[in-house]
């Protein structure tokens, strides 16, 4: 593994008193700290899984270390990474990719989330990567990434009901991958070293611990959500309170992918946050609704950072960053995620539960490379 | 349902996408089976749907009080409670207990078989217990031969239930039409896939 350390501290530290990307003011050169943007980032997460008290496991989670390069373009303006001597045009920094899709009616949406979003987001992201090459003047950063992964998250959407066609082996399928009235969530991150990314479809949650605080990255796509409501009657469709609040009485949030026979009244659409990393950053927790229906944010990012201080002040620092390859879980965020899943099985859920912790914390090697 | 025909003119129920003269042609069925006393606090829904499919392919699968997945959606699982008296005969008084899937208002439903008229292709059910909100559902699925140029089958299915506390009429039509109209999709579909795959179309279609 060629670096131990996401930013260094002063980097961070600079993060951290800035009021934004514009005011980082680091360069490449500058007293040997290297940018926030140069500085490699080690995935360290755990992922914990379980069925629960329901019949059904219909849950699917997706972690994909180094899935691909985000164009800087995307996370700061040209003027700023000029300012910084850094190349706007070319410069892509390695970014990890964390979700989970909490299917409903059926398991095969959400196992076919897991597989294809990844594989689509890399697809555009690459090819963003060569459109932003042209651009000359600055776009706002957030809409690059709304139109990435809105567009992303509705080619799934058509793939799933057969109206696009899909690779299956090497045959072109257009039949859909599932029945009509099965769906699921998707809540996705993008983790690099310099920002988090979350894209949120349906009722599974994002949420950032930062300075022992929790920090919602994802607003739960519900029925009786007022815009959401409203959008949903603006085109004659109606939200009932039918246990829960149900958009034809019958569907408990009100976006995901799949569930057409609810078309067009739940959507595809994903809201999205971009989130600059700060020194205070703990870790990341991606859940469904297993996990949040019975765990409050403040209660979850406190267990989380407590279990991976714990595990480390009994493993020692250096153990898991020497025993763990790259690509695999890492011990502490796994106690983590452990932990919320066991917690909300004693607290009584119903559902399947489904928890990724992404430790944002710098861990210091033994030996520093920086 | 009420049903108030001014004079001799033919008012088709809004929303079921019949014609007055197919609508003409099932009135018989309607009115021998499709009609509730629906008291307060009560409401009741007619559906209709077109299959072009021989009505004996259809109503071999409509009948299916023991398999109702075949056709209709949000159902995980489905077992007839055993009679001894009955054997593996399918008769009224026969219960089922259907678990249904995930995601939805409801986890699992007893349901009753009222009706099974093979000769008129009529078929009745009622649910008498269960974890959902459809209290004192009675259903009833007919299928029908429409005159005229190609096959046409037309499925009515009719029901009356409870409105629940805290809702409306409006409400608890739109949750059950909902269902009712996505399992009469899946019908068309099976029962049109069944045909096809068994002898050609007809030249007409």
């Amino acid at each position: 593994m060629a670096a131990a350390m996401c930013v260094d501290d002063e980097a961070a530290s600079a993060a951290a008193e800035s009021a934004g990307v514009d005011k980082l003011d680091l360069g490449a050169a500058a007293g040997g700290k290297r940018s926030v943007y140069l500085m490699d980032c080690a995935p360290v997460w755990g992922c914990a899984s379980t069925r629960g008290r329901s019949a059904e496991m219909e849950d699917a989670c997706a972690a994909a270390p180094r899935f691909a390069d985000v164009p800087v373009r995307l996370l700061a303006s040209r003027r700023d990474l000029d300012g910084l001597g850094l190349d706007a045009g070319a410069l892509r920094l390695p970014a990890h990719l964390f979700g989970v899709f909490d299917g409903h009616g059926g398991a095969e949406v959400a196992n076919y989330c897991r597989e294809r979003l990844q594989v689509l987001l890399r697809q555009e992201l690459r090819l963003l990567g060569e459109d932003l090459g042209q651009i000359s003047c600055d776009v706002d950063m957030k809409e690059h990434w709304d139109e990435l992964f809105t567009g992303c998250f509705q080619r799934l959407d058509d793939e799933v009901s057969g109206q696009a066609s899909r690779l299956v082996g090497a045959v072109q399928e257009s039949r859909p991958v599932a029945a009509e009235n099965v769906g699921s969530t998707a809540v996705v991150a993008v983790v690099c070293s310099s920002h988090v990314v979350v894209a949120n479809c349906g009722d599974s949650r994002a949420v950032l611990c930062r300075g022992k605080e929790p920090v919602e990255l994802s607003i739960d796509h519900k029925p009786d959500r007022k815009d959401e409501r409203a959008r949903i009657e603006a085109l004659g469709g109606k939200v009932i309170q039918w246990n829960g609040y149900r958009v034809s009485g019958i569907l408990a949030m009100s976006r995901s992918i799949g569930d057409r026979y609810l078309k067009p009244f739940v959507i595809p659409k994903p809201e999205v946050t971009v989130v600059p990393r700060a020194k205070d950053d703990d870790c990341l927790i991606l859940a469904s609704d297993g996990l949040w229906d019975v765990v409050s944010n403040e209660e979850a990012c406190k267990a989380a950072r407590r279990q991976i201080q714990l595990w480390h002040k009994n493993n020692g620092v250096t153990s898991s960053l020497c025993d763990e390859g790259d690509e695999s879980n890492d011990p502490a965020a796994q106690a983590a995620a452990d932990y919320l899943m066991r917690l909300a099985l004693k607290k009584g859920t119903e559902d399947n539960i489904t928890v990724i912790v992404v430790d944002l914390k710098p861990r210091k090697k033994a030996k520093s490379n920086s | 349902m009420d049903q108030q025909g001014a004079g001799g003119d033919v008012e088709v129920p809004a929303g079921l996408g019949l014609t007055a003269a197919e609508y003409e042609q099932l009135r018989p069925t309607v009115d021998a089976h499709h009609r509730y006393a629906v008291g307060e606090g009560q409401c009741s829904s007619l559906l209709a749907q077109r299959i072009h499919a021989p009505p004996a392919a259809v109503w071999a699968i409509v009948r299916r009080f023991d398999c109702p997945q075949v056709y209709k959606h949000f159902i995980r699982s489905c077992a007839v409670r055993p009679d001894p008296d009955a054997g593996d005969a399918l008769r009224p008084g026969r219960l089922r207990e259907v678990c249904v899937i995930s995601g939805l208002p409801a986890s699992t439903s007893t349901e009753r078989l009222d009706h099974l008229d093979d000769a008129a292709r009529v078929f009745g059910f009622s649910i008498t217990g269960g974890e959902h909100r459809l209290r004192n559902y009675r259903s009833v699925t007919t299928v029908s031969e429409l005159a005229g140029p190609g096959i046409c089958t037309v499925v009515l299915e009719s029901y009356a239930v409870d409105v629940p506390d805290g809702n409306t009429e409006d409400d608890t039509r739109l949750f059950a039409d909902t269902v009712i109209r996505l399992n009469l999709q899946k019908l068309k579909s099976v029962a049109e896939a069944s045909t096809s795959s068994s002898a050609p179309p007809p030249p007409s279609e």
